[in-house]
């Protein structure tokens, strides 16, 4: 087992930072919390990088790479809190359409996506629960099409996404359709992360036509196919976690470096060195499991549930200690609007909310492991 | 990044495995004559030795004239993954053959090599390292047990104590201050001192949990005279053999870490179910929660030390290597806890006694023996200020 980014993995990452540290400066990011929305140039210059089609197959116009290059790049967009529809059209959308739907269905989604940026996202949750057991919006079959009724909670980019994948479910069972953002009524949540926008998604009798069902509802492989799309989601996420974590840790250490008192950095002191390594250890683990999980899921590995389970829990972990020490480390420069730690610490905490915290991830991992049955604790 | 390794490294490993089904001592022979310490070497041990030197098994990345077979760094991961996989001891005295045996190749004269090495690597003879003291612990360089040169000897007094292994060890791989006046870390140096050597006491130090384990000992010298020729190197040279001696332990010794926590936890979690199924409801979430958590970090401790390992094969710095030692050790304190929690009033449960494995104790007999692992070779809080100052680069306190 090589844990180790190969050369052409290191030479991506190193690309997407210098890329994103050129067009998205913290200047940007600020600009998204005071109200602006996020440059158009951002956009068409990931889209003309082609980083949109990294992972679609070759035969849909795409670079036909991987979840491990897609996880790399998710990474990177944390470390950068890069605004913009990168992560939930490439990690959320594409997985859903490659995963649920067939060959048609494919080239009609995805080759927009490589070709011209044309958006997406994924609309699973509802009421903060992110399984498939708990979806409950409803397809009713009427006429030639299908109906769909429900309200999804927490969409990534829901008031903008061109097409959105709606999971719900008729008497027969799961299904999954693609709507498109147009046809759905998106409140947009205020958010403390605005470069990272969630809308709460309405769908009032949406009629979709038989070409933009992804699976029939009861198709026999869409429980497994949902299971393997919400892996990649939140596997993505917990890299973009890490990711985010990864800078504050950084700037933390830089600052401990060269912030004195008592005539010397605080970096010098025993208590602080030490809470320095628990973060750099956090920031590790985390980064360790998301490349494990990565790999688990890029080479469809039997541990793929569980690794990406533990994977999202140690982001969870990760944020948890990184948001608080980096915080405090940094004493009340960093309580303040105008120093720019606040964006990497919120990224982090929308990290662990979405896709299954990790207090969440633990729960579905008693059940993948055995220690506990599922639904033990639904009875009351 | 992949999830396999090379064919043939999975070649190596096959050749390995076949070698070890024929020529493994068995489990009953284990049990039948168990090492009663970490220098002790039973009749079964000294044979396993010898044959796994004879066949180039013993340190597969040394050359076949010290029992190896030039073996690459990855060949040696998988030699060390299928050995811990079957369940069979690499030697009873790992600290003379992962310590002791390497310095002595590096720093050590011909005859030295043959006196004191080779017989390591022949399950001839077994060593303890005698570093700390009452007075030296974490500062280790503050060892004040005096080594002076008069004629062809030198004469030792002093105390050395935690030493493994001492109450079996043929020899000691001793540390002593040869020049006081000297600053400390350049007044220090190596001798191989005879156990036997008249003037030597040994008083074993009972364990925590059960008495009868008494690994670590005190050993008093008593104006005891080493030869001259049993000086290790250049005089006062020493400390580079300290820093050289713990970077050979740290060498792969995560694995075994890695390994061992990844068992524990497969055995709570194997026993985790019957037990929640006798707990009430909302202890059962939470015990769920830490029995999940568990599994988090020895997912991460192999995740972790195999990154680092990758890192290090390529010849690059790996500072997750550094992380290994006090990670794990607390990741496994951890899970000892969780399952001695979990198991509620046989918590209080004792292991009968005798001369245990660990993996016979009680988990809350287990959770005070794995503190040996965060105190010793450099404590948890040593590891994080080693890390803060080489790795992160921050200033000395």
């Amino acid at each position: 087992m090589d844990l180790e980014l190969s050369v052409d993995e290191s030479a991506l990452r190193d690309n997407v930072r210098a890329v994103l540290s050129g067009l998205c400066p913290k200047s940007v990011v600020r600009a998204v919390y005071d109200g602006a929305a996020p440059p158009a140039e951002l956009w068409d210059q990931i889209v003309a990088l082609g980083w949109p089609s990294l992972a679609i197959e070759e035969r849909h116009g795409g670079l036909g790479l991987g979840f491990v290059e897609l996880a790399l790049v998710a990474e990177e967009l944390g470390r950068a809190v890069a605004p913009g529809p990168l992560l939930a059209t490439t990690t959320q959308f594409a997985p859903a359409v490659r995963e649920l739907g067939g060959d048609e269905t494919s080239a009609r989604f995805l080759s927009p996506v490589a070709a011209t940026g044309s958006t997406g996202t994924l609309a699973v949750a509802e009421r903060g629960q992110w399984t498939a057991d708990a979806v409950q919006a409803r397809a009713r079959w009427q006429g030639n099409r299908w109906i769909v009724d429900g309200a999804k909670s927490a969409v990534v980019d829901g008031a903008t996404a061109d097409e959105i994948v709606v999971l719900a479910r008729s008497d027969e069972g799961l299904g999954a359709f693609v709507i498109p953002g147009a046809a759905v009524l998106a409140t947009p949540r205020t958010v403390l992360d605005p470069t990272l926008p969630i809308a709460d998604v309405r769908l009032d009798a949406v009629a979709v036509d038989t070409d933009r069902v992804l699976a029939e509802p009861g198709s026999p492989h869409v429980e497994g196919a949902v299971e393997r799309v919400l892996q990649e989601a939140a596997v993505a996420v917990a890299a973009m976690t890490a990711g985010a974590c990864r800078h504050i840790f950084e700037t933390t250490l830089a600052y401990a470096k060269v912030r004195e008192q008592y005539g010397r950095p605080i970096g010098s002191f025993q208590a602080l060195k030490h809470r320095l390594v628990e973060m750099y250890l956090a920031v590790e683990r985390a980064t360790a499991l998301v490349y494990y999980a990565a790999l688990a899921i890029a080479e469809d590995a039997t541990d793929r549930a569980t690794a990406a389970a533990a994977a999202k829990a140690a982001a969870g972990d990760c944020q948890r200690l990184l948001a608080e020490d980096g915080l405090q480390l940094h004493g009340g420069i960093g309580f303040t609007w105008e120093h720019d730690l606040h964006f990497s610490l919120k990224r982090a905490k929308a990290g662990d909310a979405l896709f299954g915290g990790a207090v969440a991830q633990r729960a579905a991992l008693a059940q993948l492991l055995g220690v506990r049955a599922a639904g033990v604790e639904e009875v009351a | 990044m992949k999830l396999t390794f090379d064919p043939e490294v999975e070649a190596f490993r096959t050749e390995f495995t076949r070698w070890l089904a024929q020529n493994a001592p068995t489990a009953e022979e284990i049990a039948a004559e168990p090492a009663l310490g970490s220098a002790h070497l039973p009749a079964w041990a000294r044979a396993w030795t010898r044959r796994m030197f004879d066949a180039g098994w013993l340190v597969p990345g040394w050359p076949p004239d010290r029992g190896g077979r030039n073996a690459g760094p990855v060949e040696t991961l998988v030699y060390l993954e299928e050995l811990m996989r079957a369940g069979v001891p690499r030697t009873t005295n790992p600290q003379g053959l992962g310590i002791v045996a390497p310095s002595l190749f590096d720093y050590g004269n011909e005859e030295q090599i043959r006196d004191y090495a080779m017989p390591i690597l022949r399950g001839e003879r077994s060593a303890c390292l005698g570093m700390s003291e009452p007075g030296a612990g974490s500062d280790l360089a503050s060892l004040s047990t005096r080594a002076v040169l008069d004629g062809d000897r030198f004469v030792v007094n002093g105390q050395k104590v935690w030493t493994s292994g001492a109450a079996h060890a043929d020899f000691c791989f001793l540390f002593c201050r040869t020049d006081p006046a000297a600053p400390k870390h350049k007044g220090i140096s190596v001798l191989l001192v005879d156990m036997a050597t008249p003037g030597i006491t040994v008083r074993p130090l009972a364990e925590i949990v059960h008495p009868e384990r008494a690994d670590l000992s005190e050993v008093f010298f008593d104006e005891v005279a080493v030869p001259s020729v049993n000086l290790l190197g250049r005089l006062n040279d020493g400390w580079a053999m300290a820093n050289g001696s713990l970077a050979h332990e740290r060498g792969m010794v995560w694995l075994r870490a890695v390994l061992e926590l990844e068992d524990d936890v497969r055995r709570l979690i194997e026993q985790a179910p019957a037990r929640l199924e006798e707990v009430g409801e909302h202890e059962r979430a939470v015990h769920a929660d830490r029995v999940a958590g568990s599994y988090v970090d020895a997912l991460a401790a192999r995740a972790l030390g195999y990154r680092g390992f990758a890192k290090y094969v390529r010849g690059g710095s790996a500072p997750e290597q550094a992380l290994m030692k006090a990670y794990c050790s607390e990741a496994r304190r951890r899970v000892c806890l969780v399952a001695a929690e979990l198991s509620g009033d046989e918590a209080v449960a004792v292991a009968r006694p005798g001369h245990l494995r660990e993996q016979e104790c009680s988990w809350i007999e287990r959770y005070f023996l794995s503190f040996g692992m965060t105190i010793s070779a450099g404590s948890s809080e040593i590891q994080r200020n080693i890390i803060a100052e080489k790795v992160l680069g921050l200033p000395r306190g």
